[in-house]
């Protein structure tokens, strides 16, 4: 049974994204994709500038466009779309996203998607719709999709897969500390390729990196009869000692990392010593919330709070035995946390991308949690980059001279608000 | 049904954001799901708001859905509590309208204080500038309050908004002017407006309304409720600037001589006065012009696409004032194709106009055209890249590079000198261009070559030249002498320029031509700035006349076809 974790649900009237954003990086990660997203105007216009990029003039991923008179038809018609994505693009594989206007249209997805695949290019439903999915978590429905594809791996083929899209030289640092350790690696789900996804069967060790995977860890434990470890996420020299000394012990390989462990923290005691003492407050929305704010105690800092939008049990049960005493909130009220931080006088708000401006805005020391879901941070090898991200605006801010926080210095900048109150004192 | 890739205008609810943001003690909800709160980030990164943006999304979830829970009354209530607005606007999204809720209802069950006002702004009739005039507009006619003039002359500014293309800077340019004038501005709106202040708009003796996108439809209303003028040209260059400011003053004198204590008339100051320093030219674009460098222009042709206002204006500034051709122009606000098309007569055939919001459309236009100046949004600016052209962005869609620090208004004497210093740097300037075309290989290998720092006044003189040798670094190690390497053959597919590939009459179609080692050798030579758009030609000439590869002798061919 799974601990019983102290955490609080508010009414969720915060700032987010939908799950369509995950498209970000997994187009990326997968290099053979290409996504396509079944909604609206808003959807495209959601992309276009959550991504920040407009940088390819033909990215691989498109909205196929619901128009006024699409609403009426019972199931939508992209065959010829996705014709000319295979003519253009030549994927190997098509997911196909849902967004909120054909769920609420009722629009049969699975029929829609099994309609357009063929052996040669699958098409993909991914369930990531607004209604349903925030940020990070339509990873999890991508993962989900590719589980038929991994080939069947024998009973006997003991080897971990690591869980969860991380980039090439995570990967390779992944893949050889396990060989320095002696555990023997099936793979990544995802792999950079639709045809290189790993074996997967009742011996398979699935280790996930990333903390917003529960359902696809689950169900490879009920399709594939896999063991998901339950660890910490390896993040932070803690995070990293746990992992591996958990995934060894999987193979029955007894390894001590408490020095491994020393060492890294000694590494950045420039920062934990700036960390030390200091009262952070997590507000954000990339699911990641909960291992940074386990690193960031563990690191010396004061968690006030840790705001997430989801917290599950299970999946992050070795998580939540660590925040023992912090409050937790999911789905979080985001005028009642203003108010808690104006209370509480945080030296540093990990907040969304949304709301970093206007916090900083009202004299608060903020950083945007986006940054850690695009930043290399997991494994010994992305300690200090984890530990910078959180270092670097207490470090900016120190730097630049107090008297930028005179209010005359945004006169103007923002008609509706001419007077901005600060949130902090002094 | 149609694949996209991206937008130019916003959604509905982003254009109703924007008015929400620009007014103060006003807050936009979304009836929508989570993911539609997006518009926030646009605010907060774009304009680097230090407020919370006026907007929050009442969220709409799917076990919302199955559980019949609608959380707006409750949102509706938190908003009000901290944030004290006098006006909230609900809009639905382009999800819940389906869900044919009645929002009416649902707003007044909360049973607020402030007025609650449900903006019916169908995502799927409607776009980001529709909704957000449509709701301006609805503003003023619902607050606007019939009331006695002002004593002394005084106007309304209508249409400066947040994420308003150069909005806050424009704003800047025409508070100096009328400043300069000693006239009184009376309501700006919506940027920085209470509703209060939307009361007093008929108090003003004009309005002005220089954007097509927002704040016309509002000035035509006050005239016709109230009687108040409306002026709704947009001062943009020197030319348009000189006859909006004398139309101001007149309108001003008509209806002062209508008050039974008519004040005495205005009068245009000098026009040094308009000057910064109050005492030199109001603008440097009329001199500029006329300067010897300038001469280039007069054969650099430009391609115009963007909103209404901008594209009109910009198009006959670089036309009237810059004397540059110009090769084509069009908008992505198809509802108002008409109204360019018809402020564009005589600068743009209709051959050259294209009114269209799919941006491959837009892109594979200009890969034709290949002007020496693109000027557009955003999302040309990508397909610049692509296509090696000069670009400068003068409509929304913006990046973050186009929001920039210092003072840069399009409108008034100001903006006109802002946007000739964007196009002077833009394109390529004049004299070091001769010089290069002159001596073609030296001077090209004096651009590229790093051991030669850029001591050549004519390439210093010129950002463009001064930053090109890290640009072009890798061209050096290929040989620029022009001769195909010994051995190889001069490919003699097309021995006769202009030849076809094969003994037919008519020309085959040839998709992509290829290029011999002497072809490209001989490309090389062209200048580099100026290289890809002549490799362009060349392969359109090439396919023009069925010539599958081009050598060195099809690329002089094409050279003086082209008449390069
Ligand atoms: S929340 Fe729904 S409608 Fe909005 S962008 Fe996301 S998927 Fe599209």
């Amino acid at each position: 049974m799974p601990p019983k974790a102290q955490f609080t649900r508010e009414d969720g009237i915060y700032h987010s994204f939908c799950g369509l954003v995950s498209v970000g990086w997994l187009y990326q990660k997968i290099k053979d994709s290409f996504f396509l997203i079944l909604g609206t105007h808003t959807c495209a216009h959601l992309l276009q500038n959550t991504m920040g990029v407009m940088i390819f003039a033909r990215p691989r991923f498109a909205i196929s466009l619901l128009e006024e008179a699409d609403l009426s038809s019972a199931q939508p018609a992209i065959a010829d779309q996705i014709a000319e994505i295979t003519r253009e693009h030549h994927p190997s594989v098509i997911f196909l996203l849902s967004s909120c206007t054909p769920e609420v249209m009722k629009v049969e997805f699975e029929g829609l998607a099994q309609s357009v695949s063929t052996p040669e290019v699958p098409v993909l439903f991914v369930p990531a719709s607004g209604l349903d999915f925030t940020f990070s978590q339509s990873e999890d429905s991508v993962l989900q999709a590719l589980i038929p594809f991994c080939p069947e791996a024998p009973p006997d083929d003991k080897r971990v897969v690591f869980l969860g899209s991380v980039n090439d030289a995570i990967a390779d640092d992944f893949l050889f500390e396990a060989s320095r350790l002696g555990i023997p690696v099936a793979g990544f789900l995802p792999a950079n390729h639709f045809h290189e996804l790993p074996p997967i069967g009742p011996g398979t060790i699935i280790a996930p990196l990333q903390p917003f995977l529960a359902k696809v860890a689950n169900q490879l434990t009920n399709d594939r009869g896999a063991t998901v470890m339950s660890s910490l996420f390896p993040f932070g020299p803690d995070g990293c000692r746990a992992f591996w000394e958990d995934l060894a012990a999987h193979f029955d390989l007894k390894v001590d990392l408490s020095e491994r462990e020393a060492a890294s923290w000694a590494r950045i005691k420039e920062h934990t010593d700036l960390l030390k003492g200091k009262k952070v407050f997590l507000s954000a929305d990339t699911l990641l919330e909960l291992p940074l704010a386990r690193f960031i105690r563990a690191a010396g800092a004061e968690v006030l709070e840790c705001s997430t939008p989801y917290i599950n049990r299970r999946f992050h049960a070795r998580e939540l035995a660590l925040l023992d005493g912090v409050r937790l909130v999911e789905q979080a009220n985001f005028e009642r946390q203003l108010r808690s931080i104006a209370e509480e006088q945080p030296d540093l708000v990990i907040s969304n991308i949304i709301t970093a401006n206007p916090l900083i805005g009202h004299g608060v020391v903020a950083k945007w949690g986006t940054e850690f879901i695009f930043s290399p941070i997991h494994g010994w090898a992305g300690v200090n980059t984890l530990v910078s991200l959180f270092t670097r605006a207490l470090r900016r801010h120190a730097r630049l001279d107090p008297l930028g926080n005179d209010p005359v210095w945004m006169a103007g900048v923002m008609p509706g608000a001419p007077e901005i109150i600060p949130l902090t004192r002094g | 049904m149609r694949l996209a890739y991206w937008m130019y205008e916003g959604t509905a609810h982003h254009g109703v954001a924007r008015v929400m943001n620009s007014m103060r003690k006003t807050h936009a909800v979304f009836h929508a799901p989570q993911g539609d709160g997006y518009v926030n980030t646009i605010f907060t990164m774009l304009e680097r708001t230090p407020g919370f943006p006026a907007m929050t999304t009442s969220v709409v979830s799917g076990t919302d859905l199955a559980r019949g829970t609608l959380r707006l009354p409750e949102t509706l209530r938190q908003v009000e509590a901290a944030q004290h607005p006098d006006l909230i606007v609900v809009v639905a999204s382009c999800s819940t309208i389906l869900l044919q809720e009645n929002l009416e209802i649902a707003a007044h069950q909360s049973g607020l204080a402030c007025e609650v006002m449900v903006y019916d702004a169908n995502p799927y009739r409607m776009q980001e500038t529709a909704a957000a005039e449509g709701l301006f507009t609805e503003l003023v006619k619902k607050y606007a309050t019939s009331q006695p003039l002002t004593p002394m002359p005084s106007v309304n500014i209508l249409g400066p908004s947040s994420l308003g293309f150069h909005a806050r800077h424009d704003l800047i340019s025409l508070r100096r002017i009328f400043k300069t004038l000693g006239v009184a501005v009376n309501v700006v709106a919506p940027w920085g407006a209470s509703v209060d202040d939307l009361r007093r708009l008929p108090a003003a003796w004009l309005t002005i309304a220089p954007y097509r996108e927002l704040g016309r439809l509002a000035a035509e209303y006050l005239e016709a409720q109230f009687g108040t003028a409306a002026l709704c040209d947009a001062p943009i260059g020197v030319q348009p600037t000189l006859r909006w400011l004398d139309a101001v003053v007149e309108q001003l004198n008509t209806v002062g001589a209508r008050l039974a204590v008519p004040p005495s008339p205005l009068k245009l100051p000098p026009l040094t006065e308009f000057s910064l320093d109050g005492m030199s030219a109001p603008s440097n674009v009329p001199w500029f012009a006329r300067t010897a460098d300038m001469e280039s222009f007069s054969g650099k042709k430009a391609f115009v696409f963007g909103d209404a206002t901008h594209t009109v204006g910009v198009t006959k500034f670089l036309a009237d004032e810059l004397g540059m051709p110009i090769a084509g122009a069009g908008t992505y606000l198809v509802k108002e194709a008409d109204w360019v098309r018809s402020q564009l007569q005589g600068y743009v055939s209709d051959a050259d106009f294209l009114a269209t919001d799919e941006f491959q459309q837009v892109a594979d236009r200009i890969g034709q055209l290949r002007p020496e100046l693109v000027c557009g949004t955003q999302m040309e600016r990508h397909t610049g890249r692509r296509y090696d052209l000069n670009v400068m962005v003068i409509s929304s869609p913006t990046h973050i590079e186009n929001h920039l620090l210092a003072y840069r208004p399009f409108l008034g004497f100001d903006g006109a000198d802002v946007i000739a210093d964007e196009v002077s740097t833009t394109c390529t300037l004049g004299m070091e261009k001769h010089l290069i075309d002159m001596f073609g290989d030296a001077g090209l290998e004096l651009v590229e070559s790093p051991s030669v720092p850029s001591a050549d006044p004519v390439l210093v003189s010129n950002g463009k030249a001064a930053v090109a040798p890290v640009a072009v670094v890798a061209d050096v190690v290929k040989p620029t002498n022009g001769h195909a390497p010994e051995g190889q053959p001069s490919n003699g597919v097309a021995s006769s320029a202009g030849a076809p590939t094969s003994g037919q009459a008519t020309p085959a179609p040839v998709v992509n031509p290829v290029w011999t080692a002497d072809g490209e050798a001989m490309l090389k030579k062209i200048p580099f700035f100026v290289r890809g758009r002549a490799r362009g030609n060349i392969e359109k000439y090439a396919r023009e006349h069925g010539i599958a590869t081009i050598t060195a002798e099809v690329l002089l061919a094409a050279k003086e076809h082209l008449g390069a």
